[in-house]
């Protein structure tokens, strides 16, 4: 289970490249400091695109990552500034 | 600092070109198909733009029609003639290496009584004009080849082919997305009947481009309503877009032709003269376009150069496409006969009129240290 309580959740199961990164942005872009969002990813390029789009972001930081069900992929990622 | 090296997907706007295009956003705000004042100023614009294009590929101005871009006007032609042309048959001639709003649309054709037959090219990307005169029938009714390919710049013989579907009386449409303003088009020397372009390519505004249509070639109209563009594709003009493709067209030049051909040249012989294993996707000189480039790092996946590349603010485009979970090789790629492996380690570096040798000499310097430590891992 995830070490983090997490403020809101976003789904990106079947969103392909790079409009998940895109809908990961802004849902993040308006959320406040400090909160935890909890991004649900499919396996594959998505995984390797929607962290590192984020880890380009100096606002953002991934603080965890968990294998889901099936092909999916749990990040947590927490709102610095 | 930020380095683009992907103009063959898009071009950073010129700024004559927004200098055009700002005053149809605020004063010049009028419906350019009103006969009133308001509609004077635009109408003007738009003619001036029609006029400008024609001009370069010597047509006339009535016979390029604006739409909102190439995928558009590729999709006009192909279905435009088919639709047009069924008391004289079905089959559509195309290449293995067309842009997907080619491929697609053949595709889609197909499944509407469409016959097609897709024609493979060389390992450069070159189309055999003897191929396609083979895979001639009764019912053929349209021939259609990019005139440069997208993703490794082979500049295809349209030329021949105009004269080969002149000669059978089958309509020519040739996808110049690519080629449009740095390579010598005439619509009356390279029998083009029909022509793709669009704006964004030569540091022009997106959402706009244009089909050239030989006067008296059989094709449907596209959109219908207003009476737009002499009926054949209708709805309220895009202005500011139009206004700036005409402006990015007149101020394309040979000069820069002539000095992205050098840069492509520098490029591809300094990289390939400091690492070993690199490998040159599509032709050498004269027969590829300007600004492309397109190599093979052995052992080198192109994800991850574009990767390590991107996080040094360096903008490359990774040969191979991410589909909604997973990595597809390109088309084209596989097309000249690479196989799955060889063809995710392609990368595609497009220049501009703007990229300069020092630019290129630091973008140089960060290859040659990815694919080093890659190939070590």
């Amino acid at each position: 289970m995830a070490k983090f309580k997490s403020d809101e959740i976003l789904d990106l199961k079947g969103v392909p490249c790079p409009r998940n990164s895109a809908r990961a942005l802004l849902k993040l872009g308006g959320m406040e400091e400090g909160e935890i969002l909890e991004i649900i990813v499919d396996d594959g390029e998505p995984l390797e695109n929607v962290p590192a789009s984020i880890e380009e972001e100096d606002n953002y930081k991934i603080i965890e990552k968990h294998k889901g069900e099936g092909h999916t992929w749990h990040l947590w990622v927490k709102v610095l500034r | 600092m930020e380095i683009y090296l992907d103009n063959t997907a898009t071009t950073h706007y010129d700024t004559r070109v927004i200098e055009t295009m700002v005053p149809f956003y605020s004063e010049l705000y009028g419906n350019a198909s009103s006969i009133h004042k308001a509609g004077k100023r635009p109408a003007e614009a738009i003619e001036q733009a029609r006029q400008i294009i024609a001009g370069k590929i010597h047509c006339k101005p009535d016979e390029i029609y604006f739409t909102s871009g190439g995928t558009e006007s590729n999709n006009w032609a192909l279905k435009g003639v088919f639709y047009s042309n069924k008391q004289k048959g079905n089959h559509i001639i195309t290449t293995s290496i067309e842009h997907p709003s080619i491929l697609e649309t053949a595709n889609w054709l197909g499944e509407h009584k469409a016959k097609i037959t897709l024609i493979p090219v060389n390992n450069q990307g070159f189309v055999d004009v003897d191929d396609i005169r083979k895979a001639i029938r009764n019912d053929t009714v349209l021939i259609s080849v990019m005139h440069a390919n997208n993703e490794i710049g082979t500049i295809e013989p349209i030329g021949s082919i105009g004269t080969l579907c002149r000669e059978k009386g089958i309509l020519f449409h040739t996808d110049a997305c690519q080629s449009f303003t740095k390579e010598t088009i005439d619509t009356e020397e390279q029998y083009i009947d029909l022509m793709t372009l669009n704006a964004h390519k030569i540091h022009g505004p997106k959402g706009v481009g244009a089909l050239y249509i030989r006067k008296g070639s059989r094709c449907e109209a596209f959109i219908h309503g207003g009476g737009q563009e002499n009926n054949m594709r209708s709805g309220t003009y895009n202005t500011p877009d139009i206004a700036g493709f005409g402006k990015a067209a007149e101020i394309a030049s040979e000069e820069d032709v002539q000095k992205m051909s050098l840069l492509r040249d520098f490029f591809i012989s300094e990289v390939s003269s400091k690492l070993e294993g690199v490998f040159l996707n599509g032709p050498v000189g004269g027969k590829r376009l300007c600004n492309n480039i397109n190599l093979r790092f052995s052992k080198v996946k192109g994800k991850s150069l574009f990767t390590e590349l991107n996080k040094r603010n360096i903008i490359i485009s990774a040969g191979s496409a991410c589909s909604s979970t997973r990595l597809t090789p390109s088309h084209v790629l596989t097309a000249l006969g690479l196989d799955e492996e060889s063809a995710h380690e392609g990368v595609r570096i497009s220049l501009s009129k703007w990229t300069n040798k020092e630019e290129l000499d630091y973008v140089i310097h960060h290859i040659i240290d990815i694919v080093d430590d890659l190939r070590k891992k």
